[in-house]
């Protein structure tokens, strides 16, 4: 009896065991593992890194705050501001471009080989490398580019526009382009899952199509506008081709002078810096959650889009 | 329940000024007061992508009517919808009012009319309430009228219970009676509803049926309605249009359009089992005499126009219409034939029939019969209908 039972309950030990090493069990801890490992490791070397100094061109492993000290002393921490004022200036900028574009690619445009030459043009950013696309602006923004060229051959200026380029215009400017499919993909996928049943409802039970944008289409589309405004903001942080090239050292932003710091081999610099870009992306982003975290249900928003 | 109706009946005759000013301030010439149709459209033709999907088609629909537009899908009903509720813009229509008013050019959302869609189009994001309010809401009413109106509609469709659900957490059933109050709510003149009952399974499509007849009669609104179900047209409707291939094939009230097929595609539509082709002899009054191959068959002219003898036309008859017999009785149709195999189908029995002029499926409702070999098939002339070819 005793034996038996025993036999049963380290038989159950057993189950119990490998129903835990199951692969469906497995998957979420090895993500995490890998997850740790590739992202959170290297992250936390970076800050360790900011502790540390250079002397003679060699990193000394001696703890210390002097990089910290001198980035607050310097007042390049403004440089934390202007990125954040930049790349939120950005975002809202393309996603007031993208919206519209987006509503009209999805619902329409109704040619359907018109659609995919657009899909493939604005795919363009993505595979043309961002300093060559972003160098060609110097030529046409430039004092002797062809917009001044035009502007002082047609007489309506005597002099060349100087803040066309190495401004923070020209920094804007040039990340207009880079960053307006990652806001247009997102928002224009959600838009085209919309059924355009509930469009009809819409418009059927008697709603204007303003009323229709802001009752329908806008809360429809709200993740995907949230994954564009995400896809956006975080790759403007750490923009650093614009500033470099077409803000001519006028435009000091984090991403920039992370790569000027690593160029001048002072590591502990850069390490300091990307921690000030990472912490103010994920307070970003913590906020951004928390702000819509109540006015959207994700999972019921997706299993809903299918009817 | 009595409130409600006389809330809604209001509307539906499209008196009421507030929803739909343009009726009430601008009433066209040729437009009565009494027994005017409230939705009339003429000469409408729609092309897609070439393909012609309504060919000049005109129909028009009395106040507080039943209307059925019945058809396979591809025939244009859906199309014909479409064009009344403005959702889409005609290629070429003579007229389109509402109300005795031309809506030909009004878009669809300043249009008095509401659908209720196949797949309901409930707005996933907002709660049964939100859903059936959206009408109101959009016209500009109130948050504490709106909420009465909604429940109202609610209650005529027995779902006030579920006013803060979301769409979701509702059955099939649910959803369909959610999406006939919103589309009730705004209080329209005319009620469109497409294929309304067609994705719920076949227990609730006979209820629903019911309600929705119910509903039709205590409201006292114009309903147009689609469907692809002989079945669903003949116990709901006021009147039928049988449509095919853009084109209207019939129309009149059910039992004329189940009895009186006016050519073949009706009456293989309407479910009429056997079909033959034969020769017209003769027309006598009301009577049409033809022959299908050996025999001479005698039976009611339900074609339209009447064409001469030795014209090509129809001869059908029902399977249930058909008897066995040893010896026949005076003055019927009757055809010799060998008895095949028996199915059961619980209520009746289908018995099929070899007869000269091929197969026979006789409808016994009565299972102990005559079980011999040889039997004559006979059925009356009044059961035998004769139509276009």
């Amino acid at each position: 009896m005793i034996a038996a039972s025993a036999r049963t309950r380290s038989h159950t030990r057993l189950a119990a065991i490998a129903a835990r090493l199951s692969p469906a069990r497995l998957s979420v801890p090895t993500f995490l593992a890998a997850w740790v490992f590739f992202v959170i490791l290297p992250l936390l070397v970076i800050v360790v890194f900011s502790f540390f100094q250079v002397r003679s061109y060699r990193l000394v492993y001696e703890l210390s705050f002097d990089t910290w000290q001198s980035l607050i002393e310097s007042g390049r921490w403004m440089i934390a501001l202007r990125t954040l004022r930049v790349a939120v200036t950005m975002t809202v900028i393309e996603l007031l471009l993208a919206f519209p574009f987006a509503l009209w690619l999805a619902k329409g445009c109704r040619s359907k080989s018109a659609k995919a030459v657009i899909i493939t043009l604005l795919t363009i950013p993505f595979f043309l490398d961002a300093a060559s696309r972003i160098i060609i602006w110097r030529a046409i923004l430039g004092t002797n580019g062809m917009i001044n060229t035009a502007l002082m051959a047609s007489g309506l200026v005597d002099q060349p526009v100087s803040w066309l380029l190495y401004s923070e215009f020209a920094v804007h400017f040039g990340m207009l382009g880079t960053s307006f499919p990652t806001m247009v993909f997102p928002i224009f996928i959600i838009i085209s899952l919309i059924d355009d049943s509930y469009l009809a409802a819409s418009d059927d039970l008697g709603a204007s199509p303003v009323q229709t944008l802001i009752y329908v289409t806008l809360p429809m589309a709200l993740p995907g506008i949230l994954a564009g405004i995400i896809f956006t903001f975080v790759p403007l942080m750490a923009a650093y081709i614009e500033p470099q090239l077409l803000g001519g050292g006028f435009v000091d932003l984090l991403g920039n002078s992370v790569d000027s710091a690593l160029q001048q081999l002072r590591y502990p610099m850069a390490a300091a810096l990307s921690t000030v870009v990472v912490a103010l992306l994920g307070l970003c982003l913590t906020a951004f959650t928390l702000l819509t975290r109540n006015r959207l249900d994700l999972s019921t928003i997706f299993s809903t889009l299918r009817q | 329940m009595a409130f409600s109706a006389t809330t809604y009946a209001e509307r539906a005759t499209g008196r009421s000024a507030e929803s739909q000013p343009e009726v009430a301030a601008e009433p066209l010439a040729g437009a009565d007061a009494a027994g005017s149709p409230i939705l009339e459209v003429i000469d409408a033709t729609h092309v897609y992508d070439g393909i012609v999907a309504l060919d000049n088609v005109t129909v028009t629909a009395a106040a507080g009517e039943f209307l059925t537009i019945l058809g396979e899908s591809g025939s244009g009903k859906t199309t014909l919808l479409r064009l009344i509720s403005g959702l889409e813009k005609p290629y070429r229509i003579g007229a389109l009012r509402l109300g005795g008013v031309d809506v030909s050019s009004v878009p669809a959302f300043q249009r008095n009319c509401t659908t209720v869609f196949q797949h309901y189009a409930l707005f996933p994001h907002m709660t049964v309430g939100e859903n059936v309010e959206y009408g109101l809401k959009v016209r500009g009413v109130k948050p504490s009228a709106r909420r009465g109106r909604a429940l109202e509609a609610l209650r005529l469709v027995r779902l006030d219970e579920k006013y803060d659900r979301r769409i979701h957490q509702l059955s099939g059933g649910e959803r369909q009676r959610v999406a006939l109050a919103r589309a009730l709510v705004p209080r329209p003149a005319i009620l469109l509803l497409d294929e309304p009952i067609g994705a719920l399974d076949e227990k609730l499509r006979v209820d629903m049926q019911v309600e929705l007849k119910e509903i039709h009669m205590r409201l006292g609104m114009t309903f147009v309605y689609i469907t692809h179900s002989q079945e669903e047209a003949l116990t709901m409707s006021d009147r039928i249009i049988l449509m095919s291939r853009g084109r209207i094939v019939q129309e009149g009230p059910p039992a004329e359009i189940f009895d009186h097929p006016a050519n073949r595609f009706v009456a293989s539509f309407m479910g009429v089992e056997h079909l033959l082709d034969a020769e017209l002899l003769a027309i006598e009054g009301a009577m049409a005499t033809c022959r299908v191959g050996p025999a001479t068959l005698v039976g009611k002219w339900s074609g339209t126009e009447r064409p001469a003898a030795g014209a090509e036309v129809v001869v059908g008859v029902r399977a249930e219409r058909l008897h066995l017999a040893d010896e026949a009785p005076e003055g019927v149709n009757m055809l010799p034939c060998r008895l095949g195999s028996a199915i059961y189908k619980g209520k009746y029995l289908d018995r099929t029939a070899d007869a000269a002029i091929g197969d026979l499926k006789i409808r016994l409702w009565d299972s102990h019969h005559t079980s011999e070999n040889e039997a004559i098939a006979w059925w009356k002339h009044q059961d035998c209908m004769v139509m276009s070819a």
